[in-house]
């Protein structure tokens, strides 16, 4: 009985609900979209193809644009940006002849469009102080972190940079805004150092012309400052040199390797002994310490001279 | 004199800079012996003795074959010069080295090729 009741109420119900929602409200607007399309289908397909025809080709541009310049200029750091600047303008180029298409007019779309870019840099300009920018261009080489390389692009995210065995790095810029940045473009020359230990017999001051004949001479090496050597400290083992000169930024990794390597070489050739770690051990002939302590010392135990000990025993 | 007037005559003076360097060489051709440089006089030198010698040596052992048996393809009197032209020292001997000596000469009755010949 329960369910006969429950059927009849449905099958009641069933009609009256279909009746009141989709009959007298969506009709009429599926009959206005239909209307319109009839119209203006043409059209907005046109505007649609129009678009995402637009939109592909100018994203092909972009990439060749890219490859192009980089293969032209592969050192230029400006690439990014012109690229970025032509897609946009291309892209805007787009929408307008889409929204043409549609039936828009072209001068109130130009309109349309300065108006936003005028309120985007208007806004750019006006935020600026407030957005933290990035201590580095595309193109600098910077350490960040553990991290040397160089910048190939800055995005709202993260950095991607390259470093100089290959790797390429994608830094998120919060980690970078948090960290010590070394900037190499900041300044054109950079300081070289070039520290040797001479031992304690050697000639110090011909060590010490030497080693500035040899900055003098590199054509690299800036006149101004000119190249200086200082000796830094009369160590246990040896007489520390230091020699320091200023060379363009991009020379010195570089001019680096080869005053070292012309620094050994020369010294070498002119027979300046470098220092190494040693220690010298004074043995007393009488057995005894010098220091009065009473104690025998090692090769003096046997009473003997020790050299004549070697003596006896090479023979 | 002022201090900055005897670092002026120190810096003329004393240890003169080159401003580059290039790997000079003789090469037998059908007009006779000429001479080169390689890069040429009007590409820009290199800023680095090391990097000229290392040059110049691989120089030398890419043409040492040839030169031995007189093939015309060899380089001959290989060495480093300065910006002037002349010979530059090798860093690690400090003498004059030539790489591939030959005694040419030059029709002035002085020949060349008679460095330190390595």
């Amino acid at each position: 009985m329960d369910n006969e009741i429950h059927q009849s109420q449905k099958i009641e119900i069933a009609p009256t609900q279909v009746g009141t929602t989709a009959a007298p409200t969506d009709l009429p607007r599926l009959r206005k979209l239909g209307d319109t399309m009839t119209l203006h289908g043409t059209h907005m397909a046109l505007a649609l193809a129009l678009l995402i025809i637009g939109l592909l080709v100018a994203k092909w541009i972009d990439k060749g644009l890219r490859k192009g310049l980089k293969r032209l200029m592969p050192k230029a750091s400006f690439i990014t940006a012109l690229c970025n600047a032509v897609y946009i303008i291309l892209v805007a180029i787009v929408v307008i002849a889409a929204a043409a298409e549609f039936g828009a007019k072209p001068i109130n779309m130009l309109r349309l469009v300065t108006i936003i870019a005028l309120v985007v840099i208007g806004l750019i300009i006006f935020f600026r102080p407030f957005i933290p920018s990035m201590p580095f261009k595309a193109g600098n080489t910077v350490k960040a972190g553990n991290l040397l390389g160089k910048v190939e692009a800055i995005t709202f995210l993260n950095t991607r940079m390259k470093t100089f065995d290959g790797k390429t790095f994608f830094v998120p810029n919060r980690q970078i805004l948090n960290d010590i940045v070394i900037n190499y473009h900041y300044t054109e020359t950079r300081r070289l150092k070039i520290d040797v230990g001479i031992r304690y017999d050697q000639d110090l001051l011909k060590a010490k012309r030497v080693l500035e004949a040899l900055m003098t001479e590199d054509p690299r090496v800036k006149t101004k400052p000119g190249p200086m050597v200082y000796v830094l400290n009369l160590a246990s083992s040896s007489v520390d040199l230091g020699g320091r000169c200023w060379v363009d930024n991009k020379d010195y990794w570089v001019a680096r390797c080869d005053l070292l390597e012309k620094t050994k070489l020369r010294f070498d050739s002119e027979a300046i002994q470098f220092a190494f770690p040693q220690l010298d051990l004074h043995i007393n002939d009488d057995g005894a310490r010098a220091d009065g302590s009473g104690y025998p010392a090692t090769a003096g135990m046997t009473g003997r001279n020790p050299h004549e000990a070697a003596d006896e025993e090479n023979i | 004199m002022k201090i900055a007037d005897g670092l002026k005559l120190i810096e003329n003076g004393w240890i003169r800079k080159p401003k580059g360097f290039r790997v000079r060489f003789h090469r037998q051709t059908d007009a006779g012996v000429e001479a080169g440089l390689s890069p040429p006089p009007e590409a820009s030198p290199l800023n680095s003795d090391v990097t000229a010698w290392r040059y110049a040596w691989k120089l030398w052992q890419a043409t040492r074959p040839a030169a031995e048996t007189g093939d015309p393809s060899a380089l001959y009197n290989i060495t480093v010069v300065d910006d002037l032209d002349h010979p530059f020292r090798f860093y690690g001997t400090g003498e004059f080295e030539t790489y591939n000596p030959k005694r040419i000469d030059d029709g002035g009755g002085k020949a060349t090729g008679e460095e330190n010949e390595t």
